[in-house]
């Protein structure tokens, strides 16, 4: 892995998870992180509670390249729907 | 006749709920307590139907369960029209409002077995099977409704949400369980999900008098019509348990556990299901009407009344 990568950071509902990261894998992605999150947005507040009040993070490092085409075919799929936020950092990957 | 109206207390767990929600207490239950009391409730629930159908002959059952269903089924698709046409509300959130009143609450459901356990009344135990059967063709009306020929359906993620999502898969697991265990068999376990099931149910309400007053405020937004849709809709569903009970001959504790199923509208499987299928659906609408009005409707007033229903229908008609 390149030590200069960049980090996608994904915010959306946990009933997608299976798809998204399906689609993360198939843009060919080593991997990634996912995590639990609650807050407030576009869609209201997102209490983290039942399944379809509840949200997730999901981040993935990867090239700039990689990240991007990730980026554009979730928000293709899922932006007009569904809450979505997503962004990326560059990071320096240590080991 | 007993009392006029009758109460079960343990739906004062749901006002302290309500009342910690507004009044902003720090009260908060824990994420994964919340999902442990809610995998109790699905599996006792379950057990307790698969203990009663292992007591009684279960041929019988399919006439009654087809009757049941096609009953059941009538209900989004009486809804939709109303939500459409009366409501001028969109064809996704109508369909999708229509699939959530279709479906059914197991905790409301919960609440009318204990209600009955304190009038010391009987009810057929495998009505429970009709928390399993009533789900599925209340999702796929609606998504057929929402789509109408247009767009695709992803029915196999769709179905796959509905069989596999823990409600589902939990209760129809405890029925499958109870029933091949029987009632000895079972006996070993009865501390745990049956005497305690009471308490559980206790907690699990306090949680969700927590997330219903989230949901009140929702539901201000969107005015008159969803609110008196949410009162009104679950009370003809309910007449139209209790005739179908009456004419299918259950007892007075059957005839008002149906009356109950066919009121209750849900607001845990619905909501994943929809949110899958008719992604376009607002999900505040269908949620903020289903558990900010009609789960405490039913619990405080209906549940009552369709008791009260079930033992005129059955002094009247005989």
């Amino acid at each position: 892995m390149p030590a200069q990568a960049k980090l996608l950071t994904i915010l959306t509902e946990a009933v997608l998870e299976d798809d998204v990261v399906e689609l993360i894998m198939a843009q060919g992605a080593e991997g990634y992180t996912i995590s639990e999150a609650r807050g407030r947005g576009a869609h209201g507040l997102r209490s983290g509670k039942w399944s379809a009040g509840a949200n997730i993070r999901i981040e993935v490092v990867g090239d700039a390249e990689l990240c991007a085409r990730i980026a554009e075919r979730l928000q293709s799929d899922y932006g007009r729907d569904y809450g979505l936020l997503m962004f990326t950092t560059p990071v320096e990957v240590q080991g | 006749m007993g009392g006029a109206m009758s109460f079960e207390p343990v739906v004062l767990f749901f006002v302290l709920g309500v009342c910690a929600g507004l009044l902003r207490s720090d009260l908060k239950i824990p994420g994964s307590i919340y999902e442990a009391l809610s995998i109790f409730i699905l599996l006792a629930i379950g057990l307790k139907g698969g203990v009663e159908m292992a007591k009684h002959a279960v041929g019988a059952l399919l006439l009654d369960g087809l009757v049941i269903v096609l009953v059941g089924a009538l209900i989004p698709l009486v809804a939709f029209p109303i939500l459409r046409y009366l409501g001028r509300l969109s064809r996704a959130d109508s369909a999708s409002i229509a699939a959530h009143y279709g479906s059914v609450s197991v905790v409301t459901f919960s609440v009318g077995i204990t209600l009955l356990g304190q009038e010391l009344l009987e009810f057929e135990g495998y009505l429970i099977v009709f928390l399993v059967l009533l789900e599925i063709p209340a999702l796929v009306i609606g998504v057929i409704l929402a789509r109408h020929g247009q767009g695709e359906v992803r029915w196999g993620k769709l179905l796959h949400e509905v069989f596999f999502g823990k409600s589902i898969y939990l209760l129809a697991g405890g029925l499958v369980i109870g029933y091949v265990a029987g009632p000895e068999g079972i006996q070993p376990l009865d501390r745990l999900f049956f005497d305690l099931f009471k308490g559980v149910l206790a907690l699990f309400l306090l949680e969700m008098g927590l997330v219903a007053a989230m949901r009140i405020a929702d539901l201000r937004t969107y005015g008159a019509f969803l609110a008196g849709f949410a009162v009104l809709m679950p009370l003809f569903s309910a007449t139209l348990g209790t005739v179908t009970g009456w004419l299918l001959g259950l007892s007075v504790g059957g005839t008002f556990l149906l009356a109950t199923l066919f009121a209750s509208a849900s607001y845990i499987a619905a909501p994943a299901a929809m949110r899958i299928a008719v992604p376009e659906a607002n999900p505040a609408l269908s949620i903020g009407a289903s558990l900010g009005m009609t789960f405490p409707f039913n619990i405080f007033l209906g549940l009552p009344i369709y008791l009260w229903m079930a033992r005129l229908m059955h002094a009247s008609g005989g």
